[in-house]
């Protein structure tokens, strides 16, 4: 699944980015990489996202979100 | 020792280095609690213990690859050999992202120093660091906490500069796989061989692993032989999986408490409540500069009053020529005095945005709008510039920098100027309060609102016109929220009134004496009827245009291109044209009335008027920026011509369609 499916107040953990390379190194550099646990915080009908990861909280677009697979991780 | 040690600011963006940069140096940068508001580098200097230190505020950066202006300014400053220290200042509540940055500081092997702020918040969250164990396993680098907003740790860091600015990490800090490691080895072979005086070996063959582009072009090797293919992803990684065994070492969680900044989170990004909310903060900070301003501004008007009288009568007993007399009260004091009577309502303005700015709220906007932003083909991101445009067109161009792709910047460049900046504030309070009376602040809300509507509708219409790729790709880091900083906001307003006052005291008292000068004389030398005077001639030029948007006066005329030096500069042409001398008080409003009313000119025509000063080109100094920031001339060109036809369409739109009703 993606990113972008993801329902607010979920733990993910990151399988792969599947976007431009630019922004995945972006991301990457972020922190945001393979293995990466992500908590959903917020998110709006257009898809736009609010996550946590590594104890920082980003806010990420619509594009962004449907470029990142995520498995979830049980609670 | 060298005589001067020059040390650079080197962090993630909203980590608190021109916080730092201002404490050392006196300096009042601006600061503010969202990623990216520094753009430019800055010097200062300071001393410690006899050593001179000049140091260097740079935008703040999450890495050393270069997507963005602001980081492609840091990484050639850190790069050069200008730069003798790195103070990299970590956000000791965002250390896991933060210490990224210092590992690839690291592997410059430049002395770097860690500079650890914002340990307050680390101590109220419940956790604790190990301070002993940090630099261990940071290859032995100092380590020192600091309050940047409470100034402690300033001394401690310094000397930590002065003896240690010419150590760097003892070893290197970060291993690779074999694999990786292995082709390290077999690569600083080859550039060794190729770069003999190459400073860093191992930092070159990592960068060539990653595919680095600038590395690439300027210090090229041939490594066909080693490198199979593009390493950075796996380099990354594994620079993450050192940091995790760091977080692990070196911090510790006594207790969790869920941030506060979560639950706030919870309202003012809310899915449905979010946009209605932050039209509602925007709403709340133009209600309380008209209002608050408005009721502030009494006192001005009678201290100018008694001013102005005061003045000429000096003059007049002085037995002063009647035409010195004229330039100084009407001349100056009209121009002039007229535009600081408006200060409160400026004054209270920025204060409200400078709440904003630190509060944290400020990034939150970016992910509200994305879904608007979005359908124009911009990031919500691009939102920040639209906003800090309502305060100065000049630094929101500036700020547009913060954006990853030329397209999206040109683009957010292009609306910008329509935002309302405080420049033009003095009009509508004036012609709003002469002409709507009970409706005012409705009117000047209207035209805010007007603004922000055509800003996104012209985003909107040139990217389906240029069809460019659609980048909508949003990317922005939430800082916690804070109670705003007193020092913070005092430095922020205070230097924007200082702007305000030294705005008055040279650009609008020249354009206030140069347009006594025009109006009092004509070809045949001083006049005393002002329509032969060269300012009529000029003017007049532009009634045939002005005429059907309801301006066809030559005094509109006058005013509007006395404009383009600043806004505000319309409203003291207004009060020299018409001999006002206190324009924003009763009597001078009644005065303009008048005056205007004489000519047919109605509350349709007023409104006209404001449209067209909304939309035209604001001054010469957003001109030569955007000039500056795009490298055009054609396009500032074109772009001064589209404002000029924006604003004389919206003109008459108003006049033409308001004439069916009236």
């Amino acid at each position: 699944m993606r990113l972008y499916d993801g329902a607010i107040g979920q733990s993910y953990q990151v399988v792969d980015l599947g976007l431009e390379d630019n922004i995945t190194r972006r991301l990457e550099s972020l922190g945001i990489n393979e293995g990466t646990r992500v908590e959903i915080f917020n998110k709006k009908r257009n898809g736009a996202v609010i996550i946590k990861v590594r104890g920082t909280r980003w806010a990420i677009g619509k594009q962004v979100a449907k470029g990142i697979d995520v498995k979830e991780i049980a609670q | 020792m060298k005589d001067q040690i020059s040390v650079a600011f080197v962090g993630n963006p909203n980590c608190g280095k021109t916080t730092l940069f201002n404490a050392y140096t006196g300096a009042n940068l601006k600061v503010a609690n969202w990623p990216g508001v520094t753009v430019e580098k800055k010097e200062g200097s300071a001393t410690y213990k006899g050593s001179k230190l000049k140091l260097i505020d740079l935008p703040g950066i999450y890495s050393l690859t270069s997507y963005s202006i602001e980081e492609k300014v840091s990484r050639q400053c850190i790069m050069s050999d200008d730069v003798d220290v790195i103070i990299n200042i970590v956000d000791a509540s965002s250390m896991e992202r933060n210490l990224y940055l210092t590992m690839q500081l690291l592997e410059l092997r430049k002395p770097v120093i860690l500079a650890l702020n914002m340990m307050d918040i680390v101590e109220e969250r419940g956790m604790e660091l190990d301070l002993h164990r940090l630099p261990e396993m940071l290859g032995g680098i100092p380590v020192v906490p600091v309050s940047a907003r409470k100034r402690t740790g300033l001394d401690v860091l310094l000397h930590a500069v002065i003896h240690h600015y010419q150590e760097g990490p003892a070893e290197h800090v970060v291993t690779y796989d074999d694999n990786i490691e292995d082709k390290i080895a077999k690569l600083e072979v080859v550039i060794k061989a190729r770069y003999p005086d190459a400073a860093n070996l191992r930092w070159h063959a990592i960068k060539l692993l990653e595919y680095d582009e600038e590395v690439m072009k300027h210090h090229p090797v041939d490594v066909t032989a080693i490198i199979d293919r593009n390493y950075e992803k796996d380099i990354i990684n594994q620079k993450y999986d050192y940091i995790e065994e760091v977080i692990e070492d070196c911090l510790f969680y006594k207790k969790e408490k869920l941030a506060s900044t979560d639950r706030i989170d919870e309202v003012l990004t809310h899915r449905i409540w979010g946009i209605p909310i932050f039209l509602g903060i925007m709403a709340l900070v133009f209600f309380l500069t008209f209002t608050v301003g408005d009721f502030l501004k009494g006192g001005f008007e009678v201290a100018l009053g008694w001013f102005s009288v005061t003045v000429s009568n000096l003059l007049s007993g002085l037995h002063a020529a009647g035409w010195m007399n004229s330039l100084i009260v009407d001349g100056i004091i009209a121009g002039v005095g007229g535009i600081l009577t408006f200060l409160p309502n400026i004054f209270i303005l920025f204060l409200a945005l400078a709440i904003l700015e630190d509060s944290g709220y400020m990034a939150r906007v970016a992910y509200v709008m994305d879904g608007i932003m979005g359908k124009a083909g911009l990031s919500g991101k691009a939102f920040l510039p639209m906003i800090l445009g309502f305060g100065c067109t000049v630094p929101a161009v500036m700020a547009t920098r913060a954006l990853e792709h030329e397209g999206d910047r040109k683009k957010t460049i292009l609306v910008t100027p329509f935002m309302s900046c405080s420049a033009r504030l003095p009009i509508y309070v004036l012609f709003a309060d002469i002409f709507f009376e009970d409706y005012a602040m409705l009117a000047a809300f209207s035209l805010y609102v007007i603004g922000v509507v055509l800003a996104i509708l012209i985003a909107l219409l040139s990217n389906r016109i240029f069809k460019g790729k659609s980048s909508n790709s949003l990317l922005i880091e939430l800082p916690e929220y804070k109670s705003p900083n007193a020092r913070t906001i005092a430095v922020y307003v205070w230097e924007k009134v200082k702007d305000y006052l030294s705005k008055a005291g040279t650009t609008i008292f020249i354009a206030s004496i140069v347009i006594w000068f025009v109006l009092n004389f004509g070809t045949t030398g001083m006049v005393s009827d002002i329509s032969m005077s060269f300012g009529a001639s000029i003017g007049r030029f532009l009634v045939p245009v002005l005429a059907p948007a309801g301006l066809g006066l030559w005094q509109i005329g006058v005013a509007l291109i006395s404009g383009l030096s600043a806004k505000e500069v319309v409203v003291s042409s207004f009060a020299v044209l018409f001999g006002i001398s206190n324009v924003n008080s009763a009597a001078g409003m009644m005065q303009m009335s008048e005056a205007l009313g004489a000519y047919g000119f109605g509350p349709l025509n007023a409104y006209a008027l404001m449209i067209f000063c909304l939309l035209y080109t604001p001054c010469m100094a957003t001109i030569a920026t955007i000039r500056k920031e795009t490298n055009s001339t054609r396009w500032t060109i074109g772009m001064v011509i589209f404002q000029l036809l924006i604003a004389w369409i919206g003109a008459v739109l108003v006049y033409q369609i308001g004439s069916l009703f009236m």
